[in-house]
C-alpha cells in the first residue's frame, strides 16, 4: 500500500470532502477534521513501523508526472524526513483537537489546516525538485490565510507581511532547482543529493540561492524580523504549526538541499554559515529577554533553538572527521523535533492563557500556580525543557551540537552563552506569571480541561521521553546520519 | 495533387474561414443566437480537425503558411479561448445592437490570430496584422460612446504607424535574402545591418499586437474602452499569437544578430514597468490590462532563448495556455463584480466560489505552484537560464514579487467585510459556466503538465 501517498493527500481529500458536504455546520467540521488528521497520524506510525535503510531513501512512490523534463511524483522517507513527518502529524492531530473550539467559519478554517497537513507532509516526504517546491509554496498559501482569517487584530499587516517575506524568500530556491535541474537533466532528488551535480561557481551561487530561502524560512538573523509579527497575530493552532512544523521546512532544507545537494561548496561557506547560526542564537536568545509578551518571547527563542542547528549543521560540514559530522547532524535533526515538540506544547499553553484572559503580557498576570496548577506546571516543565535542562527534549540534542562544536569549531562555544540568557529569562517569565503576588483579576481563572490536556499531555511525555530516554528516536535518525557524515 | 494536400491540412481554418462568413450572412438577418451558434460550431470543429494533425510538421502554399507544432498547438489554444470569449461576448452585450457584428468580428480576428501563428512568410505576418488589427478596432469602438472611440482612435493610429514600420523594415530582410520566406533568413548570417533593420521591424509591429514596452500604450485605453469580454479577448487572443509570430519569424533567425540581448532588454523592462503600473491602478480593467503588460514580459523570456533552449517553445505554447485560462476567467469574474477596485470589496464573503476562483486566477498569474501560470512561467525561466541569460531569468523572478503586491491588491479587499451588494445579473450564467472552465484549465493542467509540449 503507498502509505506515503496516502498520508500526504488523506487531508485535503478529507478537506474536499468536507466543502461538498451539504452540512457544514461547526460541529460536523471539526469532526472531520480530527478523524483525518487521526488517521494520518496512525498511518505515519505504519510508516515508522516499516521503517528505512542506512543510505538511502525508504518506502519510495513513484509515478510520471511530466516525462518530458524528468519531473515524476516522487515520495519517500530517510532518517532526516521521518522524523519529522511524524512530528508533523502528532501536531496537526493536537491543533484539530485543540481547535474544535473554533466557531467562527469552522469549515474554511478546517479545510486550510488540512491543505497545510498535505502541504507540509508533501514537502518532507517528496523526492523530486519541483514536487518539494509545489508543496513548500502551497504551505505559504495555507498559512497566509490562516492568519488573515483567523488571527488577532493586526492580522492583515502580519500575514502579508508573513507571505510576502517567505515568497520573497522563496524565489531563489526555485532558480536553485532550476540551476541543479539543468545540470542534471532531471528533477530526481536522489540523484541531486549524491552531491555531485554542480560544481564550482554554479554550486556556489544555488547554495547562496538556497541559504537565502532557507534563511527565511529557518528563520536566521537577520531575516527573521516577519517571525515575531507572524506568530504575535496568528490563531494558536497556527502558531504551533508556524513554529513546529513550517520553520523546520527551513532546517529540512538547509540539510537535504544545501548540505546534502552543494556539500563542497557548504564546506566552503561553513564558517560564515557557522557564525549566522551563533548570532541567531543569540540574537534570538538576547531579543526574546526583551519581551514582555509571551508569545513574542516564545517566537524569539524559537530564532535561538534554530540558530542552534543551523550550527549543527555548519560544524558538520566543517568537521574532518566522520564522528563528529555524524554526531552535529543527529543533535541538529533531534533539535528539530524537541523543539517541534516543546514550542508546540508552549504555543498551545500560551493560547490556553490568552482564551481565558485576553492577555499575554508577562506583567498582567501572577501567582497563577495556586489557582491553575496544570496550566502552571505544564508551563514549567515545558520552559524548563526550551531552556536546555538536562533529562528534557533540548538537552540531548543541544548537547550533541556543542559537542560536536567544541571537538570542530570551539570559537562557536560562545553560543552557550544564549543558554544563560534562555534561563533567565524563562525563570523571569515563570516568576510573573505563576510565582508572586496573585492577580484579584484571575481568582476565578479556570484550570485545563479534559480536552486541553488532552492536547498538551501527549506532547510533554514526549519531551521527557526524549529527554530520558532519546535512544529510541537518536537510532532513526542515526541511520541515516551516518551515511551523511562520512 | 500538391493542392489538394495543402487544402487537407488547411481544414481547420478553412472551417473557420467558413464559420465566420456564415456568421456575418445569419447577421444580416439580425439573428444574433444563430450567429453565435455558428461561432461556436465552427470553433468546435476547426478545434477537433486540429487534433489528428498536432504531430505533423509541414508548410503549404510553398513554405508560406505552416503546419507545425506551433500552429498546431495555436490553434489548441486560441480556438477555445475565443469560444469562451464569445460566451463573455453574448453574456455581457445580449439583446443589444449589432451583437452579431461583434460575434464575427470576434471570429474573424481568431482567423487572423491563426494566420499569425502559422506563418512562414513575411507577407502572411503582415496579413495577420492588418486582419487582427482591423477587426480589433472595430471591436473597441463597438460601445460608441466617447471613451470607446478615443480608445478605438488611439489603437488605430498606434497599429497603422507600427503597420507601416513593420512593412517598411520588412523590405529589408528581403532585400538581403531575396525572399520573403522565413525559412531563408539564415542567409542573413553576416548582414548586420540588414538583419538589425528587419528585426527593429519585427519587434516593432508584433511587440504592439504582444502590447510590448514601449509600444504598450494603446493596451490599457483600448482594455478600459471597450466592453469588458472585448478586452477579456484582446489581451489573451491576438497577443498570445504575437508571440506564437515571433516564435515563427526568429528561430529561423542566426542569434548572433545581438537580438536575444536586445529582447531580453525589452522583457526585463516590459514585466517590471508592467508591475509598477499595475500597482498603482485603482480600475480594475486597467489594472489587468497592465499584469497583461508585465506578462508579455514573461512571453518574451521564451522568445529570447528561441533555438538556444528546448524550452523555449514549449514555455511559450504552456505559457500562452496557462495565460488564456488565468486571464479570460479573471476578466470573466470582473464581469460579475464591477470595473472598479473598490467593487471587489467583501466579493470573497458574498460571492464564496466566485471568489475562491479569482484567487485560484490570481495565484496562478503570480506563478504559484502547483498552478497552471507556474508550468509556464518554470518553463520560461529554465528557457532563460538554458540560454545564458541568468539574470533574466533573476528579473523574472524579482518580478513574481511585484505581481504578488498587484493580486493582492485584489485578494485582499475580497476578504473584508463590507456592506457592497453583489447581485446576479443578466448572463451571468454564461460568465460563470467560463469561469468553471477556466478556473478548472488553471487547476488541473497544471497537474497534468505531462500532456503538453515538452523539451
Amino acid at each position: 500500500m503507498p502509505l506515503l501517498t496516502i498520508a500526504t493527500f488523506l487531508p485535503i481529500l478529507a478537506g474536499l470532502a468536507l466543502m461538498a458536504l451539504p452540512d457544514r455546520s461547526t460541529k460536523k467540521a471539526h469532526t472531520v477534521s480530527i478523524a483525518a488528521t487521526g488517521a494520518v497520524f496512525l498511518i505515519t506510525l505504519g510508516i515508522w513501523a516499516r521503517g528505512i535503510v542506512a543510505g538511502d531513501f525508504a518506502q519510495v512512490e513513484e509515478i510520471a508526472w511530466i516525462p518530458a523534463i524528468g519531473a515524476a511524483y516522487r515520495l519517500g522517507v530517510d532518517g532526516l524526513s521521518l522524523p519529522l513527518v511524524l512530528l508533523t502529524s502528532l501536531l496537526f492531530l493536537l491543533s484539530a483537537l485543540y481547535s474544535a473550539r473554533i466557531g467562527e467559519r469552522a469549515a474554511s478554517y478546517v479545510v486550510l489546516m488540512l491543505m497545510l497537513e498535505t502541504a507540509s507532509l508533501g514537502t518532507f516526504m517528496a523526492l523530486d525538485g519541483l514536487l518539494f517546491y509545489v508543496f513548500f509554496e502551497v504551505s505559504l498559501v495555507g498559512m497566509y490565510f490562516m492568519i488573515a482569517g483567523w488571527g488577532y487584530e493586526e492580522r492583515q499587516r502580519a500575514a502579508l507581511m508573513f507571505f510576502l517575506y517567505t515568497l520573497v524568500g522563496s524565489l531563489p530556491l526555485l532558480l536553485a532547482i532550476i540551476g541543479l535541474y539543468l545540470g542534471s537533466g532531471t528533477f530526481d532528488m536522489r540523484v541531486w543529493v549524491e552531491g555531485t551535480t554542480l560544481g564550482g561557481l554554479p554550486a556556489m551561487l544555488a547554495l547562496i540561492a538556497m541559504l537565502v530561502t532557507f534563511a527565511v524560512k529557518i528563520p536566521a538573523f537577520p531575516v527573521h524580523t516577519w517571525l515575531p509579527a507572524a506568530h504575535v497575530q496568528a490563531p494558536t493552532a497556527g502558531s504551533v504549526i508556524l513554529a513546529g512544523v513550517m520553520l523546520k521546512f527551513g532546517t529540512y532544507g538547509l540539510v537535504r538541499f544545501a548540505y546534502q545537494m552543494t556539500p563542497e561548496a557548504f564546506a566552503q561557506a561553513g564558517q560564515v554559515i557557522l557564525a549566522f547560526g551563533v548570532v541567531s542564537a543569540l540574537y534570538g536568545a538576547f531579543a526574546a529577554l526583551a519581551q514582555s509578551d509571551l508569545k513574542k518571547m516564545i517566537a524569539y527563542t524559537s530564532v535561538n533553538h534554530m540558530g542552534y542547528v543551523v550550527m549543527g549543521v555548519a560544524i558538520a560540514a566543517l568537521a574532518t572527521e566522520p564522528r563528529i559530522r555524524t554526531i552535529a547532524l543527529d543533535g541538529a535533526t533531534l533539535q528539530m523535533v524537541s523543539h517541534g515538540l516543546v514550542t508546540g506544547a508552549l504555543f498551545f499553553l500560551v493560547g490556553m492563557l490568552q482564551d481565558r484572559a485576553h492577555t499575554r503580557g508577562i506583567g498582567d498576570f501572577g501567582g497563577l500556580l495556586g489557582r491553575v496548577p496544570w496550566l502552571g506546571w505544564a508551563c514549567i516543565l515545558s520552559a524548563f525543557a526550551s531552556l536546555g535542562l538536562p533529562g528534557l527534549a533540548h538537552f540531548p540534542a543541544e548537547f550533541q551540537i556543542f559537542l560536536a562544536t567544541l571537538n570542530g569549531m570551539p570559537w562557536g562555544l560562545i553560543a552557550i552563552l544564549a543558554i544563560v540568557v534562555t534561563a533567565a529569562l524563562y525563570l523571569r517569565a515563570i516568576a510573573g506569571v505563576f510565582l508572586g503576588e496573585m492577580n484579584d483579576k484571575w481568582a476565578d481563572m479556570p484550570d485545563l480541561d479534559r480536552r486541553e490536556k488532552l492536547v498538551v499531555l501527549p506532547l510533554l511525555v514526549l519531551t521527557v521521553l526524549i529527554g530520558v530516554a532519546p535512544g529510541w528516536l537518536i537510532d532513526m535518525i542515526h541511520t541515516t546520519m551516518t551515511g551523511l557524515g562520512n | 495533387m500538391e493542392m489538394g494536400r495543402d487544402l487537407a491540412l488547411l481544414a481547420p481554418e478553412l472551417t473557420l474561414a467558413a464559420a465566420a462568413m456564415l456568421m456575418i450572412v445569419a447577421e444580416m438577418f439580425r439573428a444574433a443566437r444563430l450567429v453565435l451558434a455558428i461561432g461556436l460550431a465552427g470553433l468546435a470543429a476547426a478545434t477537433l480537425l486540429t487534433l489528428p494533425m498536432l504531430s505533423v510538421d509541414a508548410t503549404v502554399f510553398g513554405g508560406t503558411y505552416r503546419i507545425d507544432l506551433i500552429s498546431g498547438w495555436a490553434k489548441l489554444i486560441l480556438l477555445p479561448g475565443t469560444a469562451l470569449s464569445l460566451l463573455l461576448v453574448r453574456a455581457e452585450i445580449t439583446g443589444r445592437p449589432r451583437e452579431g457584428s461583434v460575434q464575427s468580428l470576434v471570429v474573424l480576428v481568431t482567423l487572423g490570430a491563426l494566420m499569425l501563428s502559422g506563418a512562414g512568410d513575411m507577407m502572411v505576418v503582415v496579413i495577420g496584422v492588418v486582419l487582427t488589427g482591423l477587426g480589433s478596432f472595430a471591436l473597441v469602438a463597438w460601445p460608441r460612446d466617447d471613451a470607446a472611440t478615443e480608445a478605438a482612435m488611439k489603437y488605430l493610429v498606434f497599429g497603422a504607424v507600427t503597420g507601416s514600420v513593420m512593412i517598411y523594415g520588412l523590405t529589408f530582410w528581403f532585400g538581403g535574402t531575396g525572399s520573403t520566406l522565413f525559412s531563408e533568413l539564415g542567409q542573413l548570417q553576416g548582414q548586420t545591418l540588414v538583419t538589425i533593420a528587419g528585426l527593429i521591424a519585427i519587434i516593432v509591429g508584433l511587440g504592439y499586437k504582444g502590447s510590448l514596452v514601449p509600444f504598450h500604450f494603446w493596451a490599457p485605453d483600448a482594455y478600459q474602452g471597450a466592453p469588458v469580454s472585448i478586452a477579456a479577448y484582446l489581451s489573451v487572443i491576438t497577443k498570445a499569437a504575437a508571440f506564437f509570430a515571433f516564435a515563427q519569424v526568429l528561430r529561423d533567425l542566426p542569434r548572433d544578430g545581438g537580438w536575444p540581448l536586445a529582447l531580453a532588454v525589452i522583457a526585463a523592462a516590459t514585466m517590471t514597468y508592467g508591475y509598477l503600473a499595475a500597482l498603482v491602478q485603482t480600475n480594475l480593467v486597467r489594472l489587468i490590462a497592465y499584469s497583461s503588460v508585465a506578462q508579455s514580459g514573461y512571453f518574451l523570456m521564451g522568445v529570447v532563448a528561441l533555438g538556444a533552449s528546448g524550452f523555449a517553445v514549449p514555455g511559450i505554447l504552456v505559457f500562452a495556455a496557462a495565460y488564456v485560462a488565468m486571464n479570460l476567467g479573471a476578466f470573466a469574474v470582473v464581469l460579475l463584480a464591477g470595473r472598479d477596485l473598490g467593487d471587489l470589496e467583501g466579493f470573497g464573503r458574498t460571492r464564496p466560489w466566485l471568489g475562491a476562483a479569482m484567487v485560484v486566477f490570481l495565484l496562478s498569474l503570480t506563478g504559484i505552484p502547483p498552478l497552471f501560470g507556474f508550468v509556464g512561467k518554470f518553463y520560461l525561466l529554465s528557457a532563460a537560464v538554458e540560454a545564458g541569460y541568468l539574470w533574466l531569468a533573476i528579473i523574472g523572478v524579482l518580478n513574481s514579487v511585484l505581481a504578488l503586491g498587484v493580486y493582492l491588491r485584489l485578494m485582499v479587499p475580497m476578504y473584508r467585510t463590507s456592506s457592497t451588494e453583489h447581485p446576479s445579473e443578466v448572463g451571468a450564467v454564461l460568465t460563470q459556466g467560463t469561469v468553471v472552465v477556466t478556473v478548472l484549465a488553471t487547476l488541473l493542467i497544471g497537474l497534468a503538465a505531462g500532456i503538453l509540449p515538452g523539451p
